[in-house]
């Protein structure tokens, strides 16, 4: 059995308490495979490599089962926040 | 009496009897290999496949976005190998950047930092590919793409074309 996206959000969830959480199933429906987007305070200060790091130990459980997990975000509010500005800014030009 | 389907620890079991671990005896001269790999290329990447025949999307990604800058790639193929992966994922948890790493998480103080500090090797990083620039643990796929976009990878293989190719 695959995991469930609700399994992936819970466990992010309960260990990086992030502001905002997005996880797509990319497997379609068999549960190997999902794409993360997490902002969190937790990963203030850290490399990126260090959020990865975060990330995968978050999902130690689940990866026994998940094929690929992509972790296509992981900032910080405040970076979260310019970057969405920008995008902001790029649409009304 | 109890029906059990795990390893029993019973200190009388006979040791013709207990599991093998093929990985623990040959980890040694693996692990030689991997450290030795990462120091002689300055872009080294295990990934599934090779360079020209990747078998997987993000190792194909990640072999990509590196050709962009035309520096010498080495590479091995996990697949043809189980044990050189768990090699692979030891290495790669305790070479990355010592200090700065450690100091980090130090600060960091949370439930994640105790775990790995406690050694859960390859929950820390258990995905292919795994990419070392100038004998460092870079990350995998998607920490390259994104280096990529920002220049932070440019940057990083400063220097090791020209080098690399007298």
């Amino acid at each position: 059995m695959g995991v469930t996206k609700e399994q992936v959000e819970s466990s992010i969830t309960a260990k990086l308490s992030p502001s905002y959480l997005a996880v797509i199933d990319t497997s379609g429906g068999c549960g190997a495979s999902f794409q993360v987007e997490i902002v969190s305070e937790q990963f203030e200060g850290k490399r990126l490599l260090e959020r990865h790091r975060m990330v995968n130990a978050a999902l130690t459980e689940e990866m026994k089962d998940i094929h690929a997990l992509s972790i296509t975000k992981a900032v910080t509010p405040d970076q979260w926040k310019k970057q969405q500005d920008t995008e902001k800014s790029q649409a009304a030009a | 009496m109890r029906f059990s389907t795990t390893v029993p620890t019973d200190p009388d079991t006979h040791e013709d009897f207990q599991p093998t671990n093929k990985l623990e005896s040959s980890g040694l001269s693996l692990k030689d290999i991997v450290e030795q790999d990462v120091k002689d290329n300055s872009v080294m990447i295990y990934m599934k496949g090779e360079p020209a025949l990747p078998r997987c999307g993000f190792s194909s990604l990640a072999v990509k976005v590196l050709r962009e800058y035309k520096v010498p790639l080495a590479a091995r193929n996990i697949l043809e190998d189980p044990e050189l992966k768990s090699a692979v994922k030891a290495f790669s948890y305790s070479s990355s950047s010592g200090t700065v790493f450690v100091d980090a998480f130090v600060v960091a103080n949370s439930v994640v930092v105790e775990r790995m500090l406690e050694g859960e090797t390859d929950s820390n990083w258990p995905t292919f590919p795994q990419i070392f620039i100038k004998g460092e643990f870079v990350g995998g796929s998607d920490i390259i793409l994104n280096m990529h976009k920002t220049g932070e990878l440019k940057e990083m293989l400063k220097g090791i074309g020209a080098a690399d190719a007298e």
